[in-house]
């Protein structure tokens, strides 16, 4: 009688966990990582994070979605090829920016094809594509915060630096 | 009411960075009631109340306090369901919580008030150190119930925050609760993604100066460089099988689009074409990526097969559509200027009818949760940027604000079980 109680029992038992289902909860453990407190040397990735390039030499802006130099850029980047073929030690820094409007990822391609306007022209006019640094920042790094066309008119911009 | 809204938010969300607020509910939501079978503990209190929240935030229930009921039966045989009709009430979720002996084990099921018994039955084997990841599991069991698709309540949020000039990438369970930051930096984050498995995340880091895409593993933070250049490298995006990454990279002077084996770190481009090709997605089988490019002149979305290499337009509709990704093989979420604004919306690829989901200004970054039934997107209202979404199904829409700063970059966890 004992022994059938426990057949009962075992059946009841399995018939009851295979009726309703069972999940087992799972938990992630993470890790921070803060670069907010890295040692200088770690910061020493990049050769351009120890150079102060203090204010552009000149800041040339775009039309929305554009990558074309304007008519009035023209000028001041004749002069910055002049001294760039003047003096073979120069090199330039070219930050490309986009206003906020769209997507952070196509705005940061955009940016980077500014940039790039800038040293496709100084490079048709003679000067090395070796002494011109590009990077782009995308819509990550405004002047103007606001979200008017005067803000993004200001912000959709390629900034010039002489890093030597 | 507005007073008891303000406070209601603030005795749910006092401490999380995510104060998520229902703005439009659906028609006509699931009813239910949620007790405690032959009890009312202090933690089977804590989990009703989570529960509740979960449902509540789906904008798909309606859920009835305790002093709503007319009677309160300890278990299913007391339920006097004349009670139950005349309060139009769907269904009763009863608890039976077993927290004995370090364990937090809950059986659930829900009663069907009008076929008067038990029609679904479940037990969860839960963790008393973590009560709310048990409770979001109930949340899932239960939506899956009415409304036939997986719930997304135990799921995670990865997202940036931005406050002056520290930029955090933290990871919050759906509701908000329980965030950690992954990622700490005075230099812009952005595009985060996550794994198929769910255990790591990419993303792009301006930490150098420069975009440069890395590979972080959540548990030991252990972080890994992809793709070492000068050029910027961005836009990661993990295949379904994880056995590759799609990225963006200037490196052969101008933006393509490469895919990286990261077992051997053999990379092979998909794209050639002098125009801008970036933001890459997966479809759902692999087989397909859709992505950005400009090269008729505005961006538009193509699609192209990832092993014969062919391609074809998918978008026609007006002069801006980027960021796409897969919700279904048959449907893409993106970003569409429509008229002045860019908004999120999806386009079915057979077709091609695209729909407009959002009407706020700039909205961006869509994304889709493992359910394939809700997008959150990061949206901008004057210099304040949040994150909000829609349920597709229910047309539910909500909101996350942030308390201070900027919270952007949405990234929704796959299934994590």
């Amino acid at each position: 009688m004992k022994n059938a109680l426990i057949l009962i029992f075992t059946i009841f038992f399995i018939f009851a966990c295979s009726t309703t289902p069972v999940e087992k909860v799972e938990v992630q453990e993470t890790t921070t990582v803060d670069l907010t407190e890295k040692s200088t040397e770690e910061n020493r990735v990049d050769p351009m994070n120890e150079v102060d390039v203090g204010e552009a030499f000149v800041t040339v802006y775009f039309d929305y979605d554009e990558d074309t130099l304007k008519e009035e850029s023209l000028e001041s980047l004749f002069t910055i090829s002049r001294m760039m073929k003047g003096d073979a030690r120069y090199t330039l820094l070219v930050e490309g920016h986009a206003d906020e409007r769209g997507t952070r990822e196509y705005n940061l391609a955009l940016s980077e094809r500014r940039a790039k306007a800038i040293e496709d022209f100084l490079v048709a006019t003679g000067v090395s594509s070796f002494n011109i640094e590009v990077v782009g920042y995308g819509e990550e790094s405004p002047v103007d915060v606001a979200s008017n066309e005067t803000a993004w008119a200001k912000n959709r911009r390629a900034e010039v630096f002489f890093i030597r | 009411m507005r007073a008891l809204f303000l406070l209601l938010l603030f005795s749910f969300y006092a401490f999380s960075d995510l104060v998520l607020e229902i703005t439009e509910g659906a028609s006509k939501p699931v009813k239910i009631a949620i007790l405690e079978k032959n009890n009312n503990s202090m933690v089977g209190q804590e989990i009703i109340e989570i529960v509740s929240n979960d449902l509540k935030r789906t904008g798909e229930f309606e859920i009835l306090g305790i002093n709503e009921l007319l009677s309160v039966p300890a278990n299913e045989s007391e339920v006097i369901q004349r009670d139950w009709l005349l309060l139009d009430v769907d269904s009763i979720l009863f608890l039976e919580i077993d927290s004995t002996s370090g364990s937090l084990d809950i059986d659930w099921s829900l009663f069907d008030v009008s076929y008067d018994e038990v029609e679904e039955k479940k037990i969860i084997l839960g963790l008393p150190d973590s009560l709310r990841q048990t409770s979001h599991y109930i949340s899932d069991g239960v939506y899956k119930y009415f409304y036939g698709i997986d719930g997304i309540s135990s799921t995670k949020l990865m997202y940036v925050t931005k406050n002056l000039d520290t930029h955090k990438l933290i990871i919050s369970d759906a509701d908000g609760f329980n965030d950690q930051v992954l990622l700490k930096s005075n230099k812009s984050i952005i595009s985060p993604a996550w794994s198929s498995d769910g255990k790591q995340i990419a993303y792009v880091s301006f930490e150098n100066n420069r975009a440069q895409v890395f590979i972080q593993d959540l548990a030991s933070g252990k972080r890994d460089l992809i793709l070492s250049s000068s050029s910027s490298v961005s836009s990661p995006a993990w295949s379904p099988d994880g056995k590759n990454l799609a990225l963006t990279s200037t490196k052969d002077g101008n933006s393509e689009i490469y895919i990286i084996d990261l077992n051997n770190k053999k990379i092979s481009r998909l794209t050639e074409n002098s125009a801008i090709d970036t933001e890459p997605a997966w479809s759902p089988d692999g087989k397909k990526i859709i992505f950005t490019s400009d090269r008729s002149g505005s961006p538009q979305i193509y699609e192209i097969n990832v092993r014969t290499k062919l391609k074809r337009r998918l978008t026609t509709q007006g002069t801006y559509n980027a960021r796409a990704s897969y919700i279904s093989e048959d449907e893409i979420v993106l970003v569409h200027r429509f008229s002045s604004n860019f908004n999120v919306a999806k386009m079915n690829l057979t077709t091609r009818k695209l729909e407009v989901l959002t009407t706020t200004k700039n909205d961006e970054s869509p994304c889709i949760a493992p359910n394939g039934n809700v997008i959150i997107y990061s949206a901008k209202e004057g210099s304040l940027s949040y994150l909000a979404g829609v349920n597709i199904s229910s047309k539910v829409s909500f909101k996350l604000p942030a308390l201070f700063g900027e919270l952007k970059e949405p990234a929704w966890s796959p299934f994590l079980r």
